[in-house]
């Protein structure tokens, strides 16, 4: 990984409150133009994380770089940031609040007013406009909440749970533009401990449990060291092969199946031969990888 | 910058729409008027009938009973002469006059009732009496000591359902008093005729005099009013505004705006910001409230004048007043708002802001009381230190400058030593309330506080 192209780069941060130390010599880089996963179990030290790189808080030790540089409140103007404890005026309108949120952002003028319209309408909310946000539903709010971290098209974005409490059409339209931004280059940190997202989403992951990390990588690079050399299988016959514990190590039978752990020294060649030679008939041969979900649970039960 | 003014302008505009704002600004006044007038005429009231009065006569040949029960019945024939005290009358008096007014018309209608002593002894008669007012017949009665007249340590006796009545003991004491000195005086010679022009009382005039000896118009209290007004106004002004910028921290903080906030400024801008927009819409008010004024002063009062209306005699104001309101305000103002920012940092509830901003509360309640001690002596040694205190300085301050202008030095000291106090409360306002607002869950305490300040 070459730290040159890295947005964010965190250099041996540590960051404590009195006893408790939440984030413990971390460190970690994001390439630019990519979606990197923060994962972790709840209180894990994401949000501490996310709350130094965006220049909330300071780390006790450890430096932090973004865009190439220290973090100032300049560098703020280029960071979006969608916290997962969030909120609006209540009794604000709408389309005044994100003027607000875009003047913050030092974008102000015109030029607020034609991207609060635009953002708007994409996402549905133009008729509540000029109603207070107290009005809005949640899920509503929520999408306001999104257009206040991308109004200023930050180079950065952060989002910390943003699908938590959508609903499945709200996830879809957002995760859309979530990727059209990763392809206008912009690089976004998405932390969540929702797995099945993250899977489907980052490019690269970074798990960090109980103030620590302990995985750190691309997906692909994760899954390949993950993988256990596992084969799930249909079959009509080819008992004897399962039993032979020269080839398998372990098996676990499902209704619609048989999920084999092949056993050191085989690889999936051997097995298919044995049960070719077997005259089992095959419906399904797959090699599984791992999901995030399994590495996720490993990793954190093992660190217990 | 921008941001600053992107806040300031937020706060303001969404703070000056409010139906708070709007009903403040016609409330406002009212409430002082409520605040100042009222009590002086609910202590004018009298609720219930006539006072039923029994008197005992023990002097020789009973002199004294047809003076003491004229006196009392002649105070309603008075009463009925001058009419109710009107409202005007009333806020226009000297406080003394005021008093006095308050306690004629208090006082009621008396009913007098002569008791024949016969050959009954004194405690025979004070037991009828007495099992009377037991049965609510009677009021009370006076017992008059035969050497009265005579002898100048006999006391007379009054007993009564209810003494705590002040007003009405203090009339009768008044009344009796006045019968007593008539007969000494007819005993040494003088003649009936002459007493009353003899008593006639002495009518005060106040002429204020100023540091340069000049005098001024002659002041009917209204002076004393005004200086209420003033203090009473800042009050009210410091501690509305106060949990406005409370109730702002709060809102931030329950709504979790505050982390998006802090990831777009320093949180030093955004406490600032909030401060000068909440400061602002207070100033918007008093400006309001100011002109308000004005337009009375100069073109309603005099109509009414024409119109046959008493002239009601307005204070004069010199211009300095005006800079030194305003000075003292935005201290009292900022020192107590900073108090606020505080103590909204620490708390996660609105509930739990109003009971921890109690104390904040009594000390701005204590500086208001603190004032009329220092009315009545504003050159007293006891009220150059009261004024001297940062958090009275604002109302006991400017009820120097109004009552008696103290020397430019002692008002430039109190300024001073306000700054510096506001200055101090800003910035540990600040170190807790760029960690406080990102603390959810529970209250915040004391030790917590102190590492917050503390950290980096």
């Amino acid at each position: 990984m070459t730290n040159d192209s890295a947005t964010v780069v965190l250099d041996h941060i540590t960051k404590s409150f009195g006893e408790f130390t939440a984030v413990s010599d971390l460190s970690l880089a994001v390439r630019a133009g990519r979606i990197y996963g923060l994962l972790g179990p709840n209180g894990a030290g994401k949000t501490t994380t996310i709350r130094m790189i965006v220049n909330i808080t300071a780390p006790d030790s450890g430096w932090i770089t973004v865009f190439g540089q220290q973090i100032t409140p300049e560098l703020q103007d280029r960071i979006g940031y969608l916290p997962e404890e969030r909120g609006l005026y209540k009794k604000m309108k709408v389309g005044e609040q994100l003027k607000f949120f875009a003047a913050l952002k030092n974008v102000t003028g015109k030029e607020a007013d034609q991207r609060v319209d635009r953002w708007l309408t994409r996402l549905k909310l133009m008729e509540w406009k000029s109603k207070k946000s107290s009005e809005l539903s949640k899920g509503m709010q929520q999408k306001v909440q999104f257009i206040t971290a991308i109004i200023h098209e930050p180079e950065l974005l952060i989002l910390d749970e943003p699908f938590s409490g959508l609903d499945p059409v709200n996830v879809e339209v957002l995760k859309e533009i979530i990727l059209e931004l990763k392809a206008a280059g912009k690089t976004i940190i998405f932390s969540t401990h929702q797995m099945e997202v993250a899977e489907k989403i980052c490019d690269d992951i970074c798990l960090i449990n109980r103030s620590r990390k302990v995985l750190e990588g691309s997906i692909r690079e994760v899954k390949r060291s993950f993988s256990r050399n596992a084969v799930a299988l249909r079959l009509v016959g080819g008992e004897s092969v399962l039993e032979d514990r020269a080839f398998i190590s372990n098996v676990q039978r499902h209704s619609d199946g048989v999920e084999v752990l092949l056993a050191e020294g085989a690889t999936p060649q051997t097995l298919l031969k044995e049960l070719l030679a077997a005259d089992a008939t095959i419906e399904r041969f797959e090699m599984i990888e791992p999901s995030l979900h399994d590495i996720f649970i490993e990793k954190v039960t093992e660190n217990v | 910058m921008n941001k600053l003014v992107a806040i300031i302008k937020r706060e303001y505009l969404q703070k000056v729409r409010t139906k708070f704002f709007v009903i403040m600004t016609i409330l406002g006044p009212l409430m002082l008027v409520v605040f100042t007038i009222v009590p002086g005429l609910l202590f004018s009231m009298k609720a219930g009938g006539d006072t039923r009065i029994a008197i005992v006569d023990q002097t020789e040949g009973v002199k004294l009973y047809d003076s003491i029960r004229n006196s009392l019945l002649k105070l309603e024939r008075d009463q009925e002469n001058n009419k109710q005290p009107g409202i005007a009358d009333t806020a226009n008096g000297t406080t003394k006059e005021r008093m006095e007014t308050a306690g004629k018309s208090m006082t009621g209608n008396f009913q007098v009732e002569q008791v024949n002593s016969g050959r009954r002894s004194l405690d025979e008669i004070k037991r009828e009496l007495n099992a009377r007012i037991g049965r609510d017949e009677l009021d009370g009665y006076l017992v008059i000591p035969p050497d009265i007249l005579s002898n100048s340590e006999s006391k007379a006796s009054y007993y009564g359902r209810n003494v705590g009545d002040v007003f009405t003991r203090g009339q009768i004491e008044d009344r009796l008093n006045s019968a007593v000195r008539r007969q000494r005086l007819i005993k040494e010679g003088v003649k009936d005729q002459d007493v009353d022009a003899l008593s006639e009382p002495v009518d005060l005039a106040t002429y204020p005099v100023n540091e340069k000896g000049e005098e001024g118009a002659e002041d009917s209290g209204a002076g004393f009013a005004m200086v209420f007004i003033i203090a009473f106004l800042i009050y009210i002004t410091i501690l509305l505004y106060g949990q406005v910028v409370l109730g702002a921290i709060i809102e931030e903080k329950e709504t979790r705006i505050a982390e998006i906030l802090f990831s777009s400024t320093r949180p030093i801008q955004i406490m600032f910001g909030k401060l000068i927009g909440v400061s602002l819409m207070a100033l918007t008010q008093l400006m309001i409230w100011g002109v308000a004024f004005a337009a009375i002063a100069l073109y309603v009062m005099p109509a009414m004048a024409a119109q046959g209306f008493e002239d009601i005699n307005l204070p004069h104001l010199p211009p300095f007043f005006f800079v030194y309101f305003f000075l003292f305000f935005l201290l009292g103002y900022f020192m107590y708002a900073a108090i606020y920012v505080l103590v909204g940092s620490m708390v996660t509830t609105a509930q739990e802001g109003g009971q921890l901003a109690m104390p904040v509360v009594f000390l701005l309640v204590a500086g208001l009381y603190l004032a009329f001690p220092v009315i009545r002596a504003p050159n007293s040694s006891f009220a150059f230190w009261v004024s001297m205190v940062p958090f009275f300085a604002p109302i006991t301050m400017m009820v120097r400058i109004i009552s008696q202008t103290p020397p430019f030095w002692q008002i430039a000291l109190s300024l001073l030593i306000g700054i510096v106090t506001v200055v101090l409360l800003l910035w540990l306002a600040s170190r807790i309330y760029r960690i406080g607002m990102l603390m959810y869950g529970k209250k915040a305490t004391i030790p917590e506080v102190l590492r917050w300040v503390k950290q980096s």
